[in-house]
């Protein structure tokens, strides 16, 4: 007799199960949804950085056929209650907190600041009223430098604050730092720039708005990478309970940090459809997108680096400025430089850090959350030790291999306290230089260098707190999910994860179902209905550890629920009970097997004494389990036309470790869109603004993406996972990519200009640059 | 960024054409591919108070050659200049030129003469018809006229059209023996406008060059001949030492736009490589096609 | 306002949009054909890409109105009955997208192409696609997809 055999889905590339809609214009983003009486937005935005609102004048465009109602920001003041920006909340800023209007009344802080929103039949015609809003603007002094803002002569953006500090300069230090740089035989100094650029997901922010004032009740289509902190933003500021408002989502055109918690836009949105008993959607154009929806990483950094004649990093010693852009209360850049003081050191063993920072306030867009915040903490660290390399004539693998920690047992410890636990930095590193082969390469190199070509190779190492390892303080947070059998042998996930191309609807099926015994197809993951999933974020790499766990252990507690359910129907023992492809059976005997849904059917429909526990679900919560790092090591050789400045990367090798997959494909997606971001930060992306504050990069003609032939093949080999947890070896993969790939690329660009003495101190290269470098380097600068 | 509110028309027949552009002048802008002019609508940078589209004047289209010359009707595709077998024969350098235009959905729409009629200076054709010195036939209420290409780029984004005629045609010279070609472009990414471009027309008697044209894209408001370079080239030899001298006086006097994408002095530099690259190309092209 | 009819997928429809109003909106807005994505709105990103009487065309760069009298294919209509056709299907095994905003512009553009070009080796596939710009994939595995399907298509 045939035995059942369960699938094994965890760790094999399943198709996803989004794609099937995806791939026929089936998918349901924002933008698709049409509600009756359904109105469109539009919003009347600063022409200026810096300037005082003198008067807004409404009628000519209230007038205009077609336009419903226009609300400008003293409008909003009375039907909105002023609030921290939700996801700040959450993160407990706790520093200066600048005071705003939910659209701008008196002031506007960056070009783009939206004053006024216009509420029409259609958004063309909403677009039409916003050219009749007349606004009075008297200029004021731009602030558009970090140094300026920090300058207390600088015209202060926020009246409440009284200068432009978003987060007051705070030094902290590791370890002996002055003893560790007095006995070092080398102190060198940098100064490493990280230019302004930004998340660009395919679709813009956007929700739709729908206030039903019988029932008193708000319910939002959104964008977003959590229902439940978008909803607490709403209630928030429109003075209602939270659970007046429910927050859905469907399809999310991508968002990488960018669509969390609720934009001005959308407040405005919320209040503008209660005002008016209307459904009310607002899409951003690219326009909007690029000028006012937020820009990440622009910041600079003063480096120290303490070292010894033979190549060991002793010890850093960084100053930084970010430049949070106006209204820093609606991003998250002044929490940045915890995050870029904790992982600075990297999987390396320094003796001493110390690290002070400031956060500036500008007439800019806000600094967002983009994929990996943290990230210029990798650029500066990779770059340094490639520049301290050159000055001690060591090659790049060489002074990595000799500063990287080694796996020991205990772990060793960063100098800012994390354990290293399972960090495979060394291995990662190894495995490059061999993919790479570094003497082959540099043959060639100086064939091509003979023939008035320039290649170059580069490598960088990182690793990323994917959730990270259960450190001193112990706390990896915690994750939620609510799992029932259905009565149609459905096992349904509740979760509040909301993936925007994470794929979640597939691994996480991926890994009930093997854990609960179903087939793949019988597993529903159910996302974006803030009424229904427990509170989740979508962010920061947890979910593969996070939620990839919560679903793990949900799954093992709702079987053996369910097993002891089936028990008492099958007069069996519960440990004699097994559950493969779908079925319940006795061990032994495959003809006792009846399906799952024969069960949940009968649990549903029948009537059990107090001793039946017939309610097959449960809510599971994950701790982290271990946690653990990801991380590995990139390698990129590029070649430099000199005469031109383009840059073309031709090969580009990633040896990554996140533990144990759940589904490879999707992992090395995440790490090639990574990559792309990367080499897009480098070589074609930047977030330009004028002298007089003006945004100059507003359109795809000026802000550019990289495209199919900009990003090479990838080479992805994942190593070997060090288990730390008997269950639970996932981690996350969503931001490595971004954060490893500039250093990867700008240190080979330098290895391609080594014959010109370049020494590169900047993370955005266009071609005008590279020749200004080969100049600059000609005559000795 | 949705479109402001326009009016529209859609003639017929090209006198038709005329005269809605008579009534309209200057109120009125020409929709062709309209790959250019929507996006501009689409930003609200173009406000014209009439759309005149001419997609319906079907006998604006197709390639013939006659007499030493090849006709290109104003509403034919870029993509059909692309595939037509006169064009690759008669008129290399825009063969050379034409996969270069922006992407294949753009050169579904595009048209030959909307893209010389708006006269981008970063843009391919207006380098080649300046190269070639090609014509623009145009026709008003006064009648038929013929305009040269160094007259037909008048300034930036601005032509010799007068704001109540239509261009029905632009003429190429068919190419002679002994030419070789070569449209060589530095741009950010594949498809993109060129940061700076040169269209060459070289043709070798022999191992001598008898003809060169040089055309820049990208260094002013309007496409510009290299003629000091031109003149240097004429009678001499191909050799890496005269392209270096020909780069040197093609770029001399330049004094290219600077923006996001590029200084003066970048564009400049660049220029001078793409004349030695250009002239290499169009000289190998000429011995292939011998 | 004008009156216009015109097929798409294979069937009569029609419409009566503002003479402003782009293809791109009118597909999505008048006649619910929401599978076509508007990404930009200047013609650069893609997104918007439709079958216009055989070729791909931008449908944020062409008006409502002068696809009077015009076959145009959007992503709903490439396969019958929201089956896949085989690139689709070729895509799906390759786990071509992510977040899929701009997947109905590449499933379009590929089409068009592959069927022009069935032979097109990969550097011939990324020059093509260039003007289709995906934010979550770094390409590879779009590209991995078409080639699946031109090597699929050799082989019936």
């Amino acid at each position: 007799m045939a035995e059942i055999v369960a699938e094994r889905y965890t760790g094999a590339s399943i198709k996803r199960s989004e794609d099937p809609r995806i791939l026929t214009g089936a998918g349901r983003y924002v933008d698709d949804i049409k509600l009756p009486g359904m109105l469109h937005a539009a919003f009347v935005r600063s022409p200026l950085a810096h300037g005082l609102v003198l008067s807004v004048d409404v009628s000519a465009a209230q007038a205009l056929p077609g336009v419903v109602a226009v609300l400008t920001g003293a409008d909003l003041e009375p039907m909105t209650v002023p609030g921290p920006d939700p996801l700040m909340a959450l993160l407990g800023w706790a520093g200066p907190t600048p005071e705003f209007t939910l659209l701008a009344t008196d002031k506007v802080r960056f070009m783009g600041d939206p004053v006024a929103i216009v509420v029409a039949e259609s958004r063309y015609l909403a677009e039409d009223g916003c050219e009749l809003v007349e606004v009075d603007y008297d200029d004021l002094p731009p602030v558009v430098t970090a140094a300026f803002a920090l300058d207390p002569g600088s015209p202060p953006l926020f009246a409440n604050l009284g200068d432009n500090i978003a987060r007051p300069h705070s030094r902290n230090e590791f370890g002996d730092v002055a003893g560790t740089f007095a006995k070092a035989d080398r102190v060198i100094d940098f100064h490493i720039d990280v230019h302004r650029h930004q998340n660009v997901p395919m679709e813009g922010r956007g929700c739709i708005a729908s206030w039903d004032a019988g029932l008193a009740a708000m319910t939002v289509y959104a964008a977003t990478q959590s229902v439940h902190i978008t909803r607490t933003g709403v209630a928030t500021r429109l003075g209602i309970e939270p659970d007046q408002v429910r927050v859905l989502a469907g399809d999310i055109g991508g968002s990488f940090g960018l669509k969390i918690g609720a934009s001005r836009e959308e407040l405005a949105v919320a209040a503008a459809s209660r005002h008016l008993g209307r459904p009310v959607k607002w899409v951003e154009d690219r326009g909007e997108n690029l000028t006012a929806s937020g820009q990440a990483r622009e910041e600079s950094f003063d480096v120290r680096a303490a070292v010894s004649h033979d190549g060991d990093l002793l010890g850093l010693d960084v100053k930084t400025v970010i430049d949070t852009g106006a209204y820093p209360g609606m991003g998250m850049g002044a929490m940045v430089p915890d995050i870029m003081q904790a992982m600075l050191p990297g999987p390396y063993q320094l003796a001493a850090l110390g690290f002070e920072s400031t956060a500036a306030i500008t007439n800019k867009a806000t600094y967002v959350a983009y994929r990996g915040p943290w990230a210029s903490e990798t650029f500066v660290r990779e770059r340094v030790l490639d520049l301290i390399a050159k000055d001690l004539g060591l090659d790049p693998v060489e002074i990595r291999l000799r500063n990287v920690a080694l796996r020991t047992d205990p772990p060793a410890s960063m100098i800012t306290g994390q354990p290293l636990v399972g960090v495979t930095s060394k291995e990662s590193l190894d495995r490059v230089a061999q993919l790479l082969d570094f003497p082959a390469f540099r043959r060639r190199q100086a064939q091509a260098r003979a023939q008035g070509r320039y290649l170059g190779i580069g490598v960088a190492t990182f690793i990323e707190a994917a959730p990270g390892p259960r450190g001193p303080d112990g706390a990896l947070g915690s994750e939620s999910m609510r799992l029932r059998l259905e009565q149609d042998g459905i096992v349904a996930l509740f979760t509040g994860q909301m993936p925007h191309g994470q794929s979640h609807q597939t691994t996480l099926a991926q890994i009930a179902a093997d854990e609960f015994g179903v087939p793949f197809e019988q597993v529903r993951v159910v996302v974006g209905d803030s009424d229904v999933v427990p509170f989740g974020l979508t962010g920061g790499s947890r979910s593969a550890t996070m939620t990839g766990g919560v679903a793990l252990h949900g799954a093992r507690e709702l079987k053996a629920k369910v097993l002891d359910f089936a028990a008492y129907l099958m007069e069996a023992s519960a440990q004699d009970l097994l559950i493969t492809d779908g079925d319940v059976w006795v061990r032994g005997d495959p003809a006792s097997a009846i399906a799952v849904s024969e069960v949940a059917r009968r649990a549903a429909a029948g009537q059990f004494g107090a001793d039946v526990d017939a309610a097959l679900e449960v809510e599971a919560t994950f701790d982290g389990g271990a946690g653990g790092w990801s991380g590995g090591t990139h390698g990129a050789i590029v070649a430099v036309d000199v005469e031109t400045g383009l840059v073309q990367v031709e090969r580009y090798v990633a040896v990554e470790d996140c533990g144990a997959l759940i589904n490879p494909a999707v992992v090395e997606g995440q790490i090639r869109g990574g990559i792309a971001q990367g080499i897009g930060a480098v070589l074609l992306e930047r977030s330009a603004y004028g002298e007089d504050g003006s945004f100059q990069s507003a359109t795809f003609m000026d802000y550019l993406m990289p495209t199919t032939c900009d990003v090479p093949r990838i080479e992805i080999e994942h190593l070997e996972t060090v288990p730390l947890d008997a269950d639970v070896n996932f981690r996350g993969v969503g931001e490595g990519g971004m954060v490893v790939a500039p250093p990867t690329v700008v240190n080979a660009i330098e290895d391609a200009l080594a014959p010109f003495g370049v020494r590169i101190y900047e993370q955005h290269l266009p071609p005008a640059r590279i020749l200004e470098l080969i100049a600059a380097a000609d005559s000795g600068q | 960024m949705k479109l402001p509110p326009v009016e529209y028309e859609a003639p017929t027949t090209v006198t038709e054409a005329i005269d809605v552009l008579a009534e309209q002048l200057d109120e009125a802008s020409v929709l062709a591919g309209g790959q250019s002019l929507i996006p501009l609508l689409a930003l609200r940078l173009a406000r014209p108070a009439v759309l005149i589209d001419i997609n319906g004047l079907d006998e604006l289209s197709g390639v013939s050659a006659t007499d030493g010359w090849v006709a290109i009707g104003a509403m034919t595709r870029e993509y059909v200049a692309e595939e037509s077998e006169i064009v690759a024969d008669a008129v290399p350098l825009l063969a050379a030129a034409l996969p270069l235009i922006g992407h294949e959905a753009i050169r579904s729409r595009g048209t030959i003469g909307g893209s010389l009629a708006h006269a981008d200076p970063a843009a391919e054709l207006p380098a080649v018809a300046r190269a070639l010195d090609a014509e623009f036939v145009l026709r008003g209420p006064s009648g038929m006229r013929v305009v040269p290409a160094a007259r037909w780029f008048e300034g930036y984004l601005t032509t010799a059209r007068r704001s109540d005629e239509l261009l029905l045609e632009v003429r190429f010279p068919a190419a002679g023996r002994g030419t070789g070609v070569s449209f060589a472009e530095v741009a950010r990414r594949h498809g993109d406008f060129a940061i700076v471009g040169l269209a060459v027309s070289l043709v070798l008697s022999g191992e001598v060059i008898s003809d060169a044209r040089l055309a820049f894209a990208g260094v002013s408001d309007v496409p510009v001949r290299a003629t000091a370079a031109e003149d240097l080239l004429v009678g001499e030899r191909p050799s890496a030492e005269l392209f270096d001298e020909a780069a040197r006086r093609a770029t001399d006097d330049l004094d290219p736009p600077a923006d996001l994408h590029g200084s003066s002095d970048y564009r400049k530099t660049v220029a001078a490589a793409i004349v030695r690259r250009g002239l290499r190309a169009a000289a190998d092209n000429a011995r292939e096609r011998q | 306002m004008a009156d216009i009819t015109l097929r798409v997928n294979g069937a009569t429809r029609e419409g009566s949009p503002e003479v402003r109003k782009t293809l791109a909106d009118f597909l999505r807005e008048d006649l619910d054909l929401t599978g076509t994505h508007v990404g930009c709105e200047h013609g650069v990103c893609g997104a918007c890409t439709v079958i216009v009487d055989g070729r791909a065309v931008r449908s944020c760069l062409m008006l409502a109105v002068q696809a009077a009298g015009r076959e145009v294919t959007t992503i709903e209509g490439l396969a019958p009955d929201g089956g896949l056709g085989p690139l689709q299907q070729a895509m799906w095994d390759s786990h071509s997208f992510q977040c899929g905003f701009c997947t109905p512009g590449f499933v379009m553009q590929a089409t068009a192409f592959l069927s022009d070009h069935p032979d097109a080796g990969e550097q011939q596939i990324r020059e093509a696609l260039s003007g289709n710009i995906c934010r979550c994939t770094g390409y590879q595995s779009i590209i991995d997809g078409v080639l699946l399907a031109a090597e699929r298509n050799r082989e019936r």
